[in-house]
């Protein structure tokens, strides 16, 4: 029996992880581009799955619902940022001061959605399809449908990082501002863009974090924030490749843990895997993630 | 005055005692030192749940339908000073994991996800201070005197207020005395204090122990005077409020922080209590929550020093530009 726990484990660590890789290479690049540890982002997801929720609300299928949440996310992102915390930064404000003000932009955020919808939960309305068998594991439609979008999206986002002028610039603003503006790129549209597709990727992970925990309330991506920030230290801050094979790191031990042990130690164990690690490798497993610096303005 | 407005200002008062010893010890290790503490609030849930489980006795009392661990009755002024031991000792632990070697974005970082995991921690483990539900009951301290229930409310204003005497006395000490310049000096510029022989990690321990213990005293004598604390107490959000005070107080000044804790989680928490209740339930609380948020904000927009500015300090035969100046990272680098 342990045997079959332990490979279904497997199967929703999978879910998890891919769950996890869209939300944490989001987080990672957004510290990477702009150096700010954007707080806000679990609560911007909530935004999103809200967003999402309407669309499905109103007869929408759920990749419509996906696309509206990505959509809402990306503009979202994109203008909190040229016009909340790239103005403070420009203001002075330093390193810590930017993680106050990103902690006050996601509890404000949190309680908008709070107050507009209150402290019930809410669901879309779909159906998780019927059940898969693969090798031993048992996946719903909905959970395939989610690991495949987040295969595709790891493999689009790489590709862009590496393959394109745009990543290469990202990339560039990423490791030195100064000397890319000073390289003739433009910067604060390579930032916009970076806030846009990372913005997306919140999005994406939002509505379906809320698909498949099937009810969420206004302070569900909050709670995944956590997890989330565990990824991507583990993965060196700054690093979306590493964020993604945290996510499955991250993603497998903690469905392992919540089947062996008890389900709401998930974060505890996950945490407890981050601490050991930094405690050996104080940036993260793999490699150097963004360098200390200040806030590019 | 009548009782009725006598026993609200008394409570009053214990929690602007609370509050200004919460600032004073973020102060210290943010304000003074430059640690961005994000579990502040774990570590005056620590002492809440020490002075708790030493006040409380065998956790078969009172029928028994609490569970924690220790189960202490100890004499009166011991559990506060526990707690602000066992918080200290617990800063000790989280500052030598977090403080020594990892850069202050990751320290930020990890805070913040200790706090959390701290409070799932003791959610889900129901013996250590009984769960969900947490703690209540807890007998008040020198509850044998002779006093009325007013005139104990205005004998615990005076503990509260001794307690905080003594704490200034040891934060002023500490502010103003070398230790507090070299402080200053690895917040403003870590390299050139370093360059200058400070032990910039064993300097930012003995702080973050000293505003942990602090942290922990004033959890133990909010739970002391309201007899109850429970994880709702300390989700990690709490701790916005505490530095949001510090942050419209006066980033550094041990008097600006005092201005701040009256303005910020006295004046705002009060305030809605007298906004009649509309819209949906839980409707003024969010509101509270998204004036504290916007209060962050305007305050590191316009006045990111504060009320009352940090003191800029001023040495004679020194150069002549203003320390905080001189010493600005940005122009340094």
């Amino acid at each position: 029996m342990t045997g079959s726990l332990f490979v279904q484990s497997i199967g929703f660590g999978l879910v998890t992880a891919s769950i996890l890789a869209l939300a944490s290479v989001g987080f990672t690049l957004q510290f990477g581009v702009s150096n700010i540890l954007n707080l806000a982002y679990g609560d911007l997801m909530t935004a999103s799955a809200f967003a999402g929720y309407a669309v499905n609300h109103a007869g929408g299928s759920i990749p419509e619902s996906l696309a509206a949440g990505a959509g809402f996310g990306a503009l979202a992102s994109m203008l909190l940022n040229r016009y909340v915390y790239r103005p403070f930064v420009r203001h002075g404000t330093k390193l810590f001061g930017m993680v106050v003000v990103t902690l006050a932009v996601g509890i404000i955020l949190q309680n908008i959605l709070l107050g507009a919808y209150g402290a019930t939960f809410f669901s879309y309305s779909f159906s998780t399809g019927r059940q898969v068998h693969i090798l031993g594991m048992v996946f719903d439609t909905s959970q395939l449908m989610i690991i495949g979008l987040s295969v595709v999206v790891m493999i689009l986002v790489q590709l862009l990082l590496t393959r394109t002028r745009l990543g290469k610039a990202m990339r560039a603003t990423a490791a030195n501002p100064s000397l890319a503006q000073a390289s003739g790129i433009a910067t604060d549209q390579v930032t916009d863009l970076a806030w846009l597709i990372s913005g997306a990727l919140c999005g994406l992970a939002g509505v379906v974090l809320v698909l498949n925990t099937s009810a969420f309330q206004s302070t569900t991506g909050n709670d995944f924030l956590v997890i989330i920030v565990a990824a991507a230290m583990l993965g060196g801050v700054g690093n979306p490749t590493g964020a993604m094979l945290a996510s499955i790191v991250l993603g497998v031990v903690t469905e392992m843990a919540a089947g062996f042990l008890t389900p709401s130690f998930k974060e505890v164990i996950a945490f407890g895997v981050l601490v050991v690690v930094l405690l050996f490798r104080p940036t993260g497993i793999f490699g150097q993630g963004a360098t200390v610096k200040e806030i590019p303005a | 005055m009548s009782s009725a407005f006598s026993f609200y200002l008394t409570t009053l008062l214990v929690y602007l005692g609370v509050d200004i010893l919460a600032v004073w010890s973020l102060n210290l290790q943010y304000g003074v030192a430059g640690i961005y503490n994000f579990a502040w609030i774990m570590f005056q849930a620590v002492g809440a749940y020490t002075a708790g489980v030493l006040t409380l006795g065998a956790d078969t009392g009172n029928g028994g339908f609490q569970q924690y661990i220790l189960g202490l009755r100890l004499p009166e002024p011991l559990p506060v000073l526990l707690a602000g031991v066992v918080a200290g000792a617990l800063a000790l632990v989280v500052g030598i994991v977090a403080l020594r070697r990892l850069r202050t974005d990751y320290q930020a970082m990890v805070m913040l996800v200790i706090s959390v995991i701290a409070l799932l921690v003791v959610e889900n483990v129901t013996g250590l201070f009984n769960g969900p539900a947490g703690l209540s009951l807890i007998p008040q301290p020198y509850g044998s005197l002779p006093l009325s229930t007013l005139g104990y409310q205005w004998f615990y204003v005076a503990l509260t207020a001794a307690t905080c005497l003594f704490v200034y006395l040891f934060v002023h000490r500490v502010t103003s005395s070398p230790l507090g310049r070299a402080l200053r000096a690895t917040r403003d510029n870590e390299d050139a204090a370093q360059a200058l022989g400070k032990d910039v990690v064993r300097l930012r321990l003995f702080i973050f122990v000293m505003g942990g213990a602090i942290a922990g005293i004033s959890g133990a004598v909010l739970i002391l005077f309201i007899g109850a604390w429970s994880p709702g107490s300390w989700a990690y959000v709490e701790t916005l409020v505490v530095l949001t005070a510090v942050i419209v107080g006066g980033t550094g000044n041990n008097f600006g922080v005092m201005l701040g804790a009256l303005l910020v989680p006295v004046a705002f928490n009060e305030a809605t209590r007298f906004i009649p209740p509309f819209g949906r339930p839980g409707l003024v609380d969010a509101l509270q929550w998204i004036v504290i948020g916007g209060l962050a904000l305007v305050f590191l927009w316009f006045w990111p020093r504060g009320i009352v500015p940090e003191r800029r300090r001023r040495f004679p035969g020194g150069p002549l530009v203003a320390p905080a100046e001189m010493t600005d990272p940005s122009e340094v680098t």
